[in-house]
């Protein structure tokens, strides 16, 4: 009994991780809406304001990626601290993605909470 | 070779000397330490591609370290194990250059190539390249037949003969002269076997580029989060 319980939670685990890792690339996005940003003060928005705990090697490969297809562009800046830094902004094919994106999510988040109501009310 | 790499670094990065005021000397050296072993592992993509990385995560490095209040070893220390090993790192470049050229090019020599520079950097790209060579491998010794077929016959094929011990033999053969077909054989499939072969042999080159691509992916995502 107890062995499936810690099973269940282990599913459950598994589950929210794919759900994060599937929204990253879209937090990352939404990030970006705002204007430019380099690669520590994305993760640092991302933590504080998505709550979506992720891994700093695996942000600056996706970012190389984005940056690959197109949806984001890069220049180097040179900052106070002396040394430059690397600034990412949204292409226009980025920003429509980022709409697209978050629209889908919007329609599926809502649908969803609606789904969810009824059940959370009975509880 | 160091010298060489660090020389490139001051081109994509010509203000390095002014980090340099704010970090110590055995600080600078743990960071370029860790982007050398990085940079090696890189070695495969473009110079360009290779030099923005590193770049990159020079001035991550250094922003993250300064941040910690410890401009000395011990800040560069919690930086860089929050980055992960440079073959760790450099295998996530790698696979996503993988499934970037991929969307190019699924040529099975091009991903074969990927998978090599991935098997040299982790246990799971060497068993994914293992599999892969197998299954290509497979393939082109279902598709060579097919193509000798019209020009051997005789020979090339599926062939099943009954051995002088009466175990059934099923033996696909490659039609390049060699070993005569025994005498008793029969051919499986006959001429059927050049469009059999055909879809078998490209069917299964296919599933292993695709398999190949989906543990890249795999192996990507399952990287996304921090351990734990």
């Amino acid at each position: 009994m107890k062995f499936g319980g810690s099973r269940d939670q282990e599913e459950s685990d598994k589950w929210e991780i794919q759900l994060r890792k599937g929204c990253l690339e879209l937090a990352i996005l939404a990030a970006l809406r705002g204007g430019k940003l380099y690669g520590l003060e994305i993760l640092k928005r991302l933590e504080s304001e998505s709550d979506l705990i992720v891994s700093e090697g695996t942000v600056y490969p996706l970012l190389t990626r984005l940056k690959s297809l197109g949806l984001l562009r890069s220049e180097w800046v040179e900052s106070d601290a002396g040394h430059p830094r690397k600034y990412y902004t949204l292409t226009a094919a980025g920003k429509e993605r980022a709409a697209e994106m978050a629209s889908i999510w919007e329609r599926f988040s809502s649908s969803m909470s609606k789904l969810l109501a009824p059940h959370g009310k009975a509880k | 070779m160091g010298a060489i790499l660090v020389q490139h670094e001051q081109v994509a990065c010509p203000t390095r000397e002014g980090k340099m005021m704010n970090l110590g000397s055995d600080a600078q050296h743990r960071i370029e330490a860790y982007l050398t072993r990085l940079r090696r592992c890189l070695r495969v993509l473009s110079d360009e591609d290779a030099r923005e990385i590193v770049g990159e995560l020079r001035s991550h490095i250094t922003d993250k370290a300064l941040a910690t209040g410890e401009a000395t070893t011990t800040g560069v220390d919690t930086a860089l194990a929050t980055l992960g090993s440079p073959e760790e790192l450099a295998s996530e470049y790698l696979t996503d250059a993988l499934l970037a050229r991929a969307e190019v090019s699924r040529s099975p020599a091009r991903i074969i190539v990927s998978l090599f520079q991935w098997a040299s950097l982790s246990l799971a790209g060497f068993f994914v390249l293992l599999a892969s060579i197998t299954g290509y491998l497979l393939g082109i010794l279902i598709i060579v037949p097919t193509i000798l077929k019209p020009f051997h016959p005789q020979n090339a094929g599926l062939w099943v003969s009954r051995g002088s011990d009466g175990d059934l033999a099923v033996s696909l053969r490659l039609g390049l002269g060699g070993g005569a077909v025994p005498v008793d054989a029969r051919d499986v499939l006959g001429w059927w076997f050049v469009p059999v072969g055909m879809v078998v042999g490209c069917g299964l080159v296919m599933l292993t580029t695709r398999f190949a691509l989906w543990c890249a992916r795999q192996y990507r995502s399952s990287r996304a989060l921090p351990p734990g």
